[in-house]
C-alpha cells in the first residue's frame, strides 16, 4: 500500500537523520517501527503524514485520509471533547449537524460518548489519548500514524489502550504504523516491524508477527509472542553495539 | 474575614487621616481631612458627574480603538513577517515617545477647538501597545502539535487563524486588555492635563483648574473618584477574562462562576 523507496532526510545543520530508507507497508498491516531515540523514526512518520518532506527518495500510495496521532493527545484545551473530535471534520468543510453522527460513533469508539462536553482539562492522560483517537478516526482514515502515543501512560493503562488499538483496527480495518521505543508494545500490537539504526537512520531488519488473528492477554505467553520480542531485542541489541 | 480586611484598613486609614489633620491643624488647601472631601464630592456632585462622564467616554473610546486597531495589526503581523518587520519599529517609536511631548503637536493637529479628539489620539496611542505587544505574543504561540494537525487537515489561513492561532491567543490578548484598560484611563488624563486648556471639561481638567484655584478637598474629590473609575474598569476586564477562560484555562481553574 504504502511504500518508501530511498528516504533520505539531511538537516540544514549537515546532520544525516535518515538514509536510504526503503520499506514497504501492506494494506491493512499494523506496522511498528522500533528504534532507540535519535533513530529519525518520528521524522519519518512525518514524512508519511505529508509533514516533512524528505532531502531525496519518494513516498507512495499515502491515501487522502490519514489520521495521526502524537505522543501528546495535543487538544484544542479552549474546546470541549466533542469540538476537538469535530475538528478534522470542520476543517473539512463538514457542518456540525451533518458530523454529528460521526463525532458520537468516534467517542463511542473509544468509550467517550458520556465525555462530549467535557474539557481536555477535566480528563485524565488515557482519556485524553482517547480523544486523540477518536480525533483521528472521525475521518475514517485508510491510514493511521501513531508516533509513541502511550508512552507517557502509566501501565495498566498503556495496556487497555493496547488493547482497544487492537480492536479498533480489526473493526476499522485501517492500515497503522505505530512508532515506539518498547519492543513488548510493538510485538504485542504489530503484524510487521521494523527495526531502525540511531544516527543516520536506517532500516536494520524485518520481522513478521505470528499468533492468533485475535490477539488478548493470553497473547503474551504465546510462543508467537516470545519469539518476536527475542528477535526484536536481539536487533535492537545489535544496534546499540554499533558505536553512534 | 478576608475579604473584609481592605475595608478595616481603609476606615482605619480614614480615621487616623481626620484625626491627624485636625489634630497638627494642617491647612485645608495643603491636606483636608476626608469630611470634608466627602462634602466637596456631594456640593460637586453634578459637576463632578458631568466631567467624570466626558473622561469615561473619551477612556473608553480610546480603549476601544486601541484594542481593535491593536489586535488587527496584530493579525496582519501574525501573516506576514514581511508587514512585520516594516511597522513594529514604528508601533515602537510610538510607544517608547512620552505622550505628553507629542501632546502638544497633536493638539495643533487636530485644532485647538477639538481638544477632545487630541485626547482621543493620546490616550488611544498609550493604550494600544500592551494590545499588540500581547496579541502578538499570543499568535504566535500555538501549540506546534496542534500547528501540524491543521496542516495535516489542509487547513486554510482563516481557519488556522480563527480555529487556532486566535483561541491560543486569547490568553495573552485579555492580559494585555487589562493592563491596556489602566493605561487607556490614564492616557486621557495625562492627555487632558497636557492638551488642557478652557475647552476640556473632563475629570483631569476638573482636578488641575481645582488645583490651580487652590479649592484642594474638590480636587481630592476628583482624585477618588478617577481612583474608583480605574478599579472599576480593572474590575471589569477581570471578569470578562474570568468568563472567556474559566472552562478551559489552568489559570482560572480553582474558582466558580
Amino acid at each position: 500500500m504504502l511504500t518508501l523507496a530511498g528516504i533520505t532526510k539531511t538537516y540544514p545543520s549537515g546532520l544525516l537523520a535518515l538514509d536510504h530508507v526503503d520499506l514497504r507497508i501492506e494494506a491493512g498491516s499494523f506496522t511498528s517501527i522500533v528504534g532507540p531515540s535519535g533513530c529519525g523514526k518520528s521524522t519519518l512518520l512525518r514524512m508519511i503524514a505529508g509533514l516533512d518532506e524528505p532531502t531525496a527518495g519518494t513516498i507512495a500510495g499515502r491515501p487522502e485520509e490519514v489520521g495521526l496521532v502524537f505522543q501528546d493527545p495535543t487538544l484544542m484545551p479552549w474546546a470541549d471533547v466533542e469540538a476537538n473530535v469535530y475538528l478534522p471534520l470542520r476543517l473539512a468543510g463538514v457542518k456540525r449537524a451533518a458530523a454529528a453522527s460521526r463525532i458520537a460513533e468516534a467517542l463511542a469508539l473509544v468509550g467517550l460518548s458520556e465525555f462530549a462536553h467535557a474539557y481536555p482539562r477535566a480528563l485524565s492522560g488515557g482519556m485524553k489519548m482517547r480523544v486523540a483517537i477518536a480525533r483521528a478516526l472521525v475521518t475514517r482514515p485508510r491510514l493511521l500514524l501513531m508516533d509513541e502515543p502511550f508512552a507517557a501512560l502509566d501501565e495498566i493503562t498503556r495496556n487497555r489502550l493496547n488493547d482497544d488499538l487492537l480492536r479498533l483496527w480489526r473493526d476499522q480495518e485501517f492500515t497503522a504504523v505505530f512508532i515506539t521505543h518498547s519492543v513488548f508494545e510493538s510485538v504485542y500490537l504489530s503484524t510487521d516491524i521494523a527495526v531502525m539504526t540511531p544516527r543516520p537512520g536506517r532500516v536494520m531488519a524485518l520481522h513478521k508477527i505470528g499468533g492468533p488473528p485475535v490477539r488478548d492477554a493470553r497473547f503474551r505467553a504465546d510462543p508467537a509472542y516470545l519469539e518476536g520480542c527475542r528477535a526484536v531485542s536481539h536487533d535492537l541489541e545489535q544496534v546499540l553495539k554499533v558505536p553512534a | 474575614m478576608m475579604r473584609l480586611l481592605p475595608v478595616m484598613v481603609g476606615i482605619v486609614f480614614l480615621a487616623a487621616w481626620e484625626f491627624w489633620v485636625r489634630w497638627q491643624g494642617v491647612p485645608v488647601f495643603v491636606l483636608p481631612p476626608p469630611s470634608l472631601i466627602a462634602k466637596a464630592f456631594a456640593d460637586n456632585f453634578p459637576m463632578l458627574m458631568s466631567a467624570l462622564w466626558v473622561t469615561v467616554q473619551m477612556t473608553l473610546a480610546a480603549y476601544l480603538a486601541s484594542f481593535v486597531g491593536g489586535l488587527a495589526l496584530a493579525i496582519l503581523f501574525s501573516q506576514s513577517r514581511v508587514i512585520e518587520r516594516s511597522l513594529l519599529p514604528y508601533a515602537i517609536v510610538l510607544q517608547v515617545t512620552p505622550v505628553v511631548s507629542i501632546a502638544p503637536i497633536i493638539v495643533i493637529w487636530v485644532g485647538t477647538d477639538h481638544v477632545e479628539r487630541a485626547v482621543f489620539i493620546l490616550a488611544t496611542i498609550v493604550a494600544f501597545f500592551p494590545i499588540l505587544s500581547n496579541a502578538s505574543l499570543g499568535l504566535r504561540s500555538v501549540d506546534p502539535g496542534l500547528s501540524d494537525l491543521f496542516s495535516l487537515y489542509r487547513a486554510n489561513r482563516w481557519q488556522r487563524l480563527f480555529l487556532l492561532q486566535l483561541p491560543s491567543a486569547l490568553p495573552a490578548l485579555l492580559g494585555g486588555a487589562r493592563i491596556s484598560g489602566g493605561l487607556a484611563l490614564i492616557g486621557s488624563v495625562v492627555a487632558e492635563f497636557a492638551a488642557g486648556s478652557g475647552e476640556a471639561t473632563g475629570l483631569a481638567w476638573r482636578i488641575a483648574e481645582s488645583g490651580l484655584r487652590l479649592e484642594i478637598p474638590r480636587l481630592f474629590a476628583g482624585l477618588v473618584l478617577l481612583s474608583l473609575t480605574g478599579l472599576a474598569l480593572n474590575f471589569a476586564v477581570g471578569r470578562v477574562e474570568h468568563l472567556l477562560l474559566r472552562r478551559w484555562h489552568p489559570a482560572h481553574g480553582g474558582e466558580a462562576g
